[in-house]
């Protein structure tokens, strides 16, 4: 094959994305749809269920302060400390719950592992920013409360190339 | 200045060098766009390298010393850390030499799903590598080409595992969750427009006369210079030597698995960059029959207890990753964490052969020679 002609066929493969579709996903607008709920994990089985592992969510009434989260993250990021909660639960007497630091938390999910009492999950949410340093601890009131989440754009595949939605 | 005078210093750049007229000595690096967190000191006379010394050790983390002071599961997540885009098969030597230590027989569907996902990461590795060689030769297309058909395969990866890059998927014992329901049709459906997607940089990228006349008969290794320096992977296959680990000590279920190695003879920095492409289209083709002979149900995690202690004994285990052969040496004295973990990465083996490569090339071709060597200088200093 000639140099010409070898050129002409790199611009011509080129040219040729003129009419196949945008692949781009234009973010703040779209947003990517995950599969589940967010990670979860089941200690009886001891398997994970698939999902997104996002912010994480602490379900109050299934909590007993075992720090077995905190423990398993130690050595990990070190996010999650357990803090006092002024709640009056019978399974919590020591009154005691993760509180976790998304500038520390590396999204591993061992800590959803470690519980045994189906108390901590992650979520789909991962829009965390903040302005302040305080602003990513999240306490355990912050973490009860489930995101509200509008994700809805999946890739598609058609004739004419791969697009977002 | 000769090689030999180079080798004899402590700190390569620092101590005093006789200066010759005609010699220049050029650091590029280590901020440098085109060496990444590495030195290359070249020598050079005019336009022509008379020597170079590559300077890595920039981003060490001390990821071995690391894995002394946590358990077998705790070292998961800071183990992958030196290549995020290749986590997977970062971990997967780990996990195997963990499991014999913790005498774990590993579940018949976790070794399919194990295989699917270091396939997909390799992918993605090699496209992420390949972005970084278009816009080293001022190829910007091939830049945004693999930027963008490496999002279909981060999307699978993410529905797998439940992030876009360092997934902390595998664990010694299996994966850390099953495959999500309808992955099968999704992940045939995206690989096969993938495949078609990656055919078409033949065009542009592969059979191009401005790339192959840039590349072509640069930094030969010959067949005999490949072996003796040790280098692995691509590189290796890029000079003749059919080596790949997947064939040679099939783990996991690769021995059942139909595929071939591609092997290319002319040893330059053409054929350096054209095997991984290869290795791609093989890797899809491995993806479609792993899934096809993936038994349909069954655990894909063996319980452990928590802290698990393993036996006193080592165990070496090595997988092929996209950078080339990646072994973990892991020793146990019976306590719950290890007492040794040794690494040997690809890319630092690879690196070797750099000095022999780049003798003689024009300064112009640097990027060119170092970048086909299929390095990543955070991996070569864990």
């Amino acid at each position: 094959m000639g140099t010409a002609s070898g050129i002409i066929r790199a611009l011509n493969s080129g040219a040729k994305h003129l009419a196949v579709k945008r692949f781009t996903l234009r973010y703040p607008e779209e947003k990517l749809k995950f599969v589940g709920d967010g990670y979860q994990f089941d200690p009886t089985s001891g398997l994970g269920i698939a999902g997104y592992k996002g912010r994480h969510m602490l379900f109050h009434d299934k909590c007993t302060g075992c720090q077995l989260c905190s423990i398993a993250c130690e050595g990990i990021a070190e996010a999650i400390s357990m803090v006092k909660v002024a709640e009056d639960w019978k399974h919590n007497k020591k009154a005691i719950m993760p509180q976790i630091d998304y500038g520390k938390c590396v999204f591993c999910g061992l800590c959803v592992d470690a519980c045994p009492f189906y108390a901590l999950y992650m979520t789909n949410d991962y829009e965390l920013s903040s302005f302040s340093k305080e602003g990513l601890i999240y306490t355990p009131s912050q973490l009860s409360v489930k995101p509200a989440i509008s994700q809805d754009v999946e890739i598609t595949i058609s004739e004419r190339g791969a697009t977002h939605g | 200045m000769r090689m030999s005078n180079i080798a004899k210093q402590i700190a390569p750049g620092l101590a005093l060098q006789k200066v010759d007229e005609r010699i220049m000595t050029l650091n590029v690096g280590p901020q440098h766009p085109g060496s990444g967190h590495m030195r290359i000191i070249v020598q050079i006379d005019g336009d022509k390298i008379v020597a170079c010394d590559p300077d890595p050790g920039y981003v060490h983390r001390g990821e071995e010393k690391m894995a002394e002071y946590r358990n077998y599961i705790q070292n998961i997540p800071h183990l992958e850390r030196p290549v995020i885009h290749d986590s997977c098969n970062i971990l997967y030597p780990y996990c195997l030499a963990t499991e014999e230590i913790l005498h774990i027989e590993v579940p018949e569907r976790a070794k399919y799903v194990r295989v699917i996902a270091a396939e997909l990461n390799r992918c993605v590795y090699t496209l992420y590598w390949l972005a970084i060689y278009g816009i080293f030769l001022g190829h910007s297309t091939m830049f945004m080409w693999p930027t963008g058909d490496r999002e279909l395969l981060i999307d699978l990866l993410e529905k797998m595992t439940g992030a876009r890059v360092t997934h902390a998927y595998f664990v010694p014992g299996g994966v850390r969750n099953d495959l999500p329901a309808n992955f099968e049709d999704v992940c045939l459906r995206q690989v096969d427009y993938f495949e078609k997607r990656i055919r078409a940089y033949a065009d542009i990228f592969y059979d191009n006369p401005i790339l192959i006349s840039r590349t072509r008969d640069a930094g030969t290794l010959s067949r005999q210079d490949a072996v003796r320096l040790g280098t692995t992977g691509s590189v290796l296959r890029a000079s003749g030597v059919d080596y790949d680990i997947r064939k040679k000590e099939p783990y996991d279920c690769y021995d059942s698995l139909d595929f071939e190695t591609s092997v290319l003879k002319s040893g330059d920095a053409y054929a350096r960059s054209k095997v991984p492409w290869l290795d791609m289209l093989e890797s899809c083709r491995i993806i479609r029959d792993a899934l096809s002979k993936m038994p349909q149900s069954g655990s894909v995690r063996v319980k452990l207890k928590p802290n698990p202690k393993g036996d006193e004994m080592t165990s070496y285990k090595r997988v092929e990753s996209g950078r080339g052969t990646l072994g973990c040496y892991v020793v146990s004295d019976g306590k719950p964490e290890p007492y040794r973990v040794k690494m040997s990465v690809g890319s630092f083996r690879n690196l070797i052969s750099l000095p022999y490569l780049l003798k003689g090339e024009k300064l112009g071709n640097m990027p060119a020679v170092y970048w086909s060597l299929n390095y990543w200088p955070v991996e070569a200093d864990r």
